[in-house]
């Protein structure tokens, strides 16, 4: 994920969702130390408040953890909170507003899934 | 700790008040955004905190001393602005010489690489240069001299795309490798607020808003939808910000202190709740009618 610093979303929360995307794609494993915030600064160009803002969000879900005087480090069942949690707030999200979108578009439940259904996975995955 | 503290700051000129009674502490090692339309205050503001002339009335303290004819603060703060004072007798790399003898942290080596980076020439005169090159030079001279305050009025005027990226860049990772107190004021808020911690929105010579930035952006909420049902859920609220788009369709921008089911609920009534960004809502925030440039053509 490249950060969008243009968009809507705070670039603090798309610290936090590409920290995740990192710990989810193995790139950072458990008990690894995770970047600084001086050094996501460094990456995307941001104050380090914000960086450290994004990795608070992490800390406060206790996907991070401190160890003092030495920073930020991944729990070891970071993965599966991380995937819990967006299927519970992520996903759930979406599909409420593909639910508005289609009765907007008076497009019927079973249309919907029919729909759902075709979408290719195989595409998705690449 | 705070670097700057000022109360009831008043500066006239004339009979125009350029700073209204304004107040406002500035954090240590804090980037701040200052922000506001033309003819706000902030030159004169930023004039003032460098010493570089007095307040009519009011309290003013920076690194806790009175900044007007103080060398305290004259050695510890830099102000850059598009109308530097510079010795016209000399070529450009004697006055850097000459800032490296005032200011005690003077980064020689910085310096050196960015006016060759910006490919500057030594022996060129600062009177000669566009207007863009004398942006880049003092922007030199503002980073390089690395003082606890730095001030950059309007920094990257004249500057192509190109270098206010580099600036941007540059000003990130000094600040990085050395944390240092600096206000920034910009017409290109959507431009710099990435590198901003804190925003100091100022309008008619008071203090607007000052908060992180990261606030700011949750701070105001966009609602779009036809007029009756957008009516119905900005009523009671503080209106920012008010659009009518075709025959029955409203943008309307509110305080954002919608909770997570008024969200849901908003959203099956069928608004669009966007964000607002930075520089929109400060356009908004300091703009004289609720419906901007549109009102003067709306004559009924």
């Amino acid at each position: 994920m490249i950060i969008n610093l243009d968009g809507t979303k705070p670039i603090y929360v798309q610290i936090s969702e590409w920290l995740e995307n990192e710990i989810l794609n193995g790139n950072v494993e458990s008990d690894q130390k995770i970047y600084s915030q001086y050094q996501l600064a460094e990456i995307y160009n941001i104050n380090p408040a914000t960086a450290a803002k994004g990795l608070n969000i992490l800390v406060d879900e206790q996907i991070l953890y401190k160890k003092r005087g030495l920073g930020m480090f991944v729990t070891s069942n970071a993965k599966e909170m991380i995937l819990t949690k967006r299927k519970n707030q992520t996903l759930k999200r979406l599909v409420q507003e593909i639910v508005i979108e289609a009765a907007r578009l008076q497009v019927s439940k079973e249309e919907l899934i029919e729909m759902i259904n075709a979408a290719d996975i195989g595409e998705v995955e690449k | 700790m705070s670097v700057i503290e000022c109360q009831g700051l008043t500066k006239a000129y004339g009979g125009v008040k350029a700073l209204n009674n304004f107040s406002c502490n500035i954090e240590e090692n804090k980037i701040t955004g200052l922000i506001g339309r033309n003819g706000a205050g902030k030159t004169t503001l930023l004039k003032i905190i460098a010493g570089f002339m007095k307040e009519t009335s009011g309290d003013l303290k920076v690194f806790s001393e009175s900044p007007f004819n103080n060398l305290t603060v004259s050695a510890n703060v830099v102000f850059i602005h598009d109308q530097m004072d510079l010795p016209t007798a000399l070529n450009l790399k004697e006055l850097l010489e000459v800032a490296a003898s005032f200011y005690q942290n003077w980064d020689r080596e910085l310096a050196n690489r960015l006016f060759d980076y910006f490919s500057l020439s030594p022996l060129q005169h600062y009177e000669g240069l566009s207007k863009g090159m004398k942006s880049t030079f003092n922007m030199i001279l503002g980073l390089a001299a690395r003082v606890p305050l730095t001030l950059f009025d309007e920094p990257t005027s004249g500057m192509d795309a190109a270098v206010r990226q580099d600036f941007y860049r540059a000003l990130l990772k000094d600040y990085l490798a050395h944390p240092r107190t600096i206000i920034i004021s910009s017409h290109h808020l959507n431009e710099i607020e990435d590198l901003l911690e804190d925003i100091l929105l100022m309008k008619d010579g008071k203090e607007l808003l000052h908060m992180p930035i990261a606030d700011l952006k949750e701070w105001a909420i966009g609602l779009q939808g036809k007029t009756a049902i957008v009516d119905e859920w900005t009523q009671n609220k503080e209106l920012i910000f008010t659009k009518n788009i075709g025959p029955d369709q409203s943008y309307v921008v509110v305080r954002n202190n919608f909770s997570e089911t008024e969200w849901q609920s908003a959203r099956i009534a069928g608004i669009d709740l966007t964000p607002v960004s930075s520089s929109d809502l400060c356009v908004y925030l300091t703009s004289k009618t609720k419906g901007g440039i549109d009102d003067v053509f709306n004559k009924g």
